[in-house]
């Protein structure tokens, strides 16, 4: 019978209608709530899970922005949550824009306003979050969109403005934030992700890691469809791979202040994922885009507006002592390890500053770059299991922590920036020194 | 068929408002009069409207347009005599017609003999027929309405030298109805009119009659009054008339124009027009549904009167800053569109003559709570001329054919009271009546359709409201109901498909009848009831549990 054609006798294009059906992660429900909210001019997209003691404030201060920047345009609030259990998605769907309006006298949207909700999962996965948030935005023909922390306590409503402006006039495909962080507030981004980004691809990108920035939807589309999704690995650190993508496909980015960062507490254990979800996904970026970054001798500034990144100075404990033990206990139990990634200076150098008193302790720049360009050459090579190498840099990024600590115990805010800025020019001037590892060593 | 006797006609009504120099020109002059307008009857009916609405054609220097009247009870000779106006209003009522004519109680034209009187001495007994001020001071807390071209509401006047008081053109000076002479005086006149037997009034400019210091001169508890002892005689001497007010106010100022309904029977709402146009063009039911829901209840026998364009600018005082620039930007890209706080274009160039939405706006104008009014030519879809001055470019001749003058005229083109609409696409070759009657499916083929459609059930003229909130925004749903009759409408403000899904579980039994072509929808059951609908298309569907 005619009707009865087998799969393999099928047009292509009804194959690949197959597979896209088969392959959706899309509830009918979300759909539903896509479809009446139609196509739109802006997405505002919030990944949650349990943050329901901050992230009213947050939608408040998202309606404000729409309200006072916005208000002709087409605009939803989206929230993707990861199926928490404090009733997060009910306060965004349920936050009035009413009220937002009775705060704001004399604005008003002229449109509806749209927030909806949808749960991508059970447990926190800002990739996947983010995925659902492109996806939307897709299928909603956003013009731009912005992805906004569920606990950025201090959000205020102009950061739509600063953000999303600049998109939606089409005048850059994606907006980083910078901030005025405590100057012992993002180790990770100022010691590792910033400078080595910055040596590799030549882009002064304070914040490579964003939990807020805004993207044009033609970047976001462009986005989804090249990122593998298919692996947790993949969706991992899926902001710092879309700060690359902005970067290896040559787009548009700029920076804008954001005023204060509340710093976060976290967790020891929390170092690792972090760094999966950074210095993973910047040696992972390597492996492909080696053509573009080994032809990169000096790095540019990019685009800021309102204030460059900043640095608060009120007191912050961080216990640096233990800092230094995790230190010490990495070098010695995973000396084994080392001697696969490292060179035999670089490791006689750790193996030597391991030994030093605390008071005598310091893990020099040069040191710390050549190790980290070690590791990022055995990744390429894939000596061990690379999520090991990554897990390996872990004790020594603490010790590199460790000596930012005490050296900027003293310093001005201006002197925090100024050894940031020699290290950063220590990634750039070892980079010949990466290549000669990528290349040369087996 | 003559006209019932339903004194709640307006109610039901399908008014269509015209200038009689506009419509048709039985002498060959260049100018519509009476006679030609009495011909046309027969067109208007056929469209099936049941009420004639008239602008000014009483004797007048024609500097507004004929609201600028220098005798109310006579016709300006351009149009006929009296007994041409007689003549018509017969004929119209022996079709079922309904006549309303225009009223302007607020001022007459200066060259009226009231003012000439008035303004000859101070000792003259027309002075105080008028508002007469030493300087121009008083009332500083009054706006000024047509702020494109005056400066003040005061005029000073060399031959009385005194200023008097306008709140129109300087060559419109208001009267004083402090003066109980004045009031006599204009009862009298529309006592004049419905002895000869027109069915009302629509009395412009109300809101202004009286002033008062320290006040915003306008919906005065006096000028409360003073409309108020207007319906009470009317209701007396004249039942079954019916008076419609041209207040341009908030709903909930005009609330106050029915009182308890013993003031107008009738009145714009025209805060809701802009929104109607706001709402296509943003793609979103935001602006209807809130100034809807804004619109306070009114008196079982008062009625709202719907419009999408009239003679004037699509009017924007009752819109906030934020919605007038938007309005602009989207609706008159050019600066010769715009006039004092308004756009002075047609509905189908300002819809870019696209057929779906001219049908969603006219669906949405006969499905709103209110009596629906159609301008002349926009059942054709006519177009305007924004190189005319003042309004002057939406009051060009109506389109007949596409012969000798559009068919209005047997003239000489040069000789007409206005030039007609040449361009290509609004052109009279391109739009006019004839070509159009011989189409079932042109815009006046259809418009006699939903005219006849709206006319079928009551519940749109008098029945209440609901609105339905679908997550779609883009989809403005509503139930009008009225004793067993219910009728769903359901509008697609886009100019895309959208799929809707109405929670419509109260009704669950119920079949859907689509009031257009008659077909049966599925029943209602207990899911969310599923439609689609293409770009700005609506549906009328009258709920029927069988």
């Amino acid at each position: 019978m005619a009707d009865e054609v087998s799969t393999e006798e099928r047009p292509a294009a009804l194959r690949s209608d197959i597979k896209l059906t088969e392959e959706t992660f899309l509830t009918d429900e979300f759909l539903r709530q896509l479809i009446s909210v139609g196509e739109v001019d802006i997405l505002v997209g919030l990944p949650t899970y349990n943050n329901a003691r901050t992230v009213g404030g947050v939608v408040t201060a998202v309606q404000e922005g729409l309200l006072n920047w916005f208000p002709r345009e087409r605009a939803v609030i989206l929230n993707a949550d990861g199926g928490s259990r404090d009733g997060t998605p009910d306060l965004v769907v349920s936050a009035s824009i009413d009220d937002a309006q009775r705060r704001s006298s004399n604005r008003f949207t002229l449109r509806t306003l749209h927030s909806i909700s949808t749960q991508y999962g059970s447990g926190n996965a800002p990739g996947t979050a983010v995925r659902t948030i492109l996806a939307a935005s897709e299928l909603l023909r956003a013009r731009a969109c912005a992805v906004i922390a569920p606990e950025a306590t201090n959000l205020q409503p102009d950061c739509l403005r600063t953000l999303l402006g600049p998109v939606y006039q089409d005048q850059c495909d994606l907006m980083l934030p910078t901030y005025a962080r405590h100057k012992f507030d993002g180790l990770l981004i100022n010691n590792l992700l910033y400078p080595m980004t910055r040596a590799l691809y030549g882009v002064r990108i304070r914040e490579p890691y964003a939990s807020e920035f805004a993207f044009s939807g033609r970047f976001g589309d462009q986005f989804l469809a090249q990122n593998s999704w298919g692996d947790e690995s993949a969706r991992a650190g899926c902001e710092v791979r879309f700060t690359l993508a902005a970067i290896t496909g040559g787009l548009r980015i700029s920076q804008t202040f954001q005023g204060i960062k509340p710093h976060v507490e976290r967790h020891a254990a929390d170092l690792v994922p972090a760094l999966r979800q950074t210095i993973g996904v910047l040696f992972w970026s390597m492996e492909a885009n080696f053509s573009l970054w080994s032809g990169v001798r000096e790095s540019q500034a990019v685009a800021m507006n309102g204030g460059k990144q900043q640095f608060t100075l009120e007191p912050l404990r961080i216990n640096r002592k233990r800092l230094l033990e995790m230190f010490k206990t990495g070098v010695s139990e995973l000396k084994s390890v080392f001697q696969g990634i490292l060179s035999s200076g670089t490791l006689e150098e750790l193996k030597r500053i391991a030994q030093l008193e605390e008071s005598d302790f310091r893990y020099p720049a040069e040191l710390w770059v050549k190790t980290v360009y070690e590791f990022a050459t055995a990744y390429h090579k894939a000596v061990i299991s690379r999520d090991h190498i990554i897990q390996a840099l872990a004790p020594l990024f603490r010790g590199r922590a460790f000596t930012f600590l005490v050296e900027n115990r003293s310093s001005s805010a201006s002197e925090v920036e100024n050894h940031i800025e020699s290290l950063c020019l220590e990634f750039e001037r070892l980079k010949p020194y990466l290549l000669e590892m990528w290349n040369g060593r087996e | 068929m003559p006209v019932t006797q339903d004194v709640l006609w307006y109610k039901d009504a399908v008014i269509y408002q015209v200038h009689v120099r506009t419509f048709y020109d039985s002498n060959g002059d260049g100018i519509g009069d009476f006679a030609g307008l009495e011909q046309k009857i027969e067109y208007l009916q056929e469209l099936g409207i049941n009420t004639i609405w008239l602008m000014p054609f009483f004797p007048s220097p024609l500097r507004d347009d004929g609201y600028d009247i220098a005798d109310y009870k006579s016709v300006h000779s351009s149009y006929g005599k009296l007994e041409d106006f007689r003549r018509f209003l017969h004929t119209a009522h022996e079709r079922g017609v309904r006549v309303v004519i225009e009223m302007v109680l607020n001022h007459t034209s200066d060259q009226h003999p009231w003012f000439q009187q008035s303004r000859s001495s101070r000792e003259n007994a027309y002075r105080d027929w008028y508002v007469w001020n030493e300087t121009d001071t008083a009332y500083k807390g009054t706006r000024i309405i047509f702020l494109d071209t005056e400066m003040s509401n005061w005029a000073w006047d060399p031959i009385s030298k005194a200023y008097y008081w306008h709140r129109f053109f300087s060559h419109q000076p208001d009267l004083n109805y402090d003066n109980p002479q004045v009031l006599e005086e204009m009862w009298n006149v529309m006592r004049f009119w419905l002895d000869m037997g027109v069915d009302g009034f629509r009395l412009d400019a109300v809101p202004y009659l009286v002033e008062r210091e320290g006040t915003n001169c306008e919906n005065l508890p006096e000028t409360h009054a003073i409309i108020k002892e207007f319906r009470r005689r009317l209701d007396e001497q004249f039942p079954g008339r019916m008076l419609l007010a041209e207040a341009n106010q908030w709903p909930a100022d005009l609330r106050h124009y029915f009182s308890d309904g013993d003031e107008f029977h009738m009145a714009f709402h025209f805060p809701l027009m802009p929104r109607m146009f706001m709402g296509v063009k943003l793609e979103d039911r935001k602006p209807i549904t809130e100034i809807l829901q804004q619109t306070p209840e009114i008196p079982s026998s008062c009625q709202w009167c719907l419009f999408l364009r009239n003679h004037d600018e699509l009017t924007l005082e009752m819109v906030t800053d934020m919605e007038r620039d938007y309005m602009y930007d989207v609706y008159a890209g050019s600066e010769k569109m715009r006039l004092n706080l308004g756009i002075r274009r047609r509905l189908a160039p300002l819809l870019d003559n696209d057929r779906r939405c001219i049908e969603l706006m006219n669906g949405m104008l006969m499905s709103l709570p209110g009596t629906p009014i159609l301008y002349y030519g926009d059942e054709i879809g006519m177009g305007d001329n924004v190189n005319l001055g003042d309004r002057n470019g939406v009051r060009t001749p109506m389109q007949w054919s596409g012969g000798w003058n559009g068919g209005f005229s047997a003239a000489d083109p040069e000789s007409l009271y206005a030039p007609l609409i040449l361009n290509p696409v609004y052109g009279y070759p391109a739009i006019n009546v004839l070509s159009q009657r011989r189409t079932p499916h042109s815009l006046l083929s259809w418009m006699r359709k939903i005219i006849a459609v709206r006319r079928s059930a009551r519940v749109f003229g008098n029945g209440s409201i609901e609105f339905l909130y679908p997550a779609n925004h883009r989809i403005l749903a509503y139930v009008r109901r009225l004793e067993n009759e219910t009728v769903l409408v359901v509008n697609n403000l886009s100019s895309a498909a959208q799929a809707v899904e109405l929670d419509l579980r109260r009704f669950k039994g119920n079949i859907l009848i689509e009031m257009f072509g008659r077909n049966i929808f599925p029943r209602i059951g207990d899911l969310p009831y599923l439609l689609t609908l293409g770009p700005y298309q609506f549906y009328w569907f009258r709920l029927r549990r069988i």
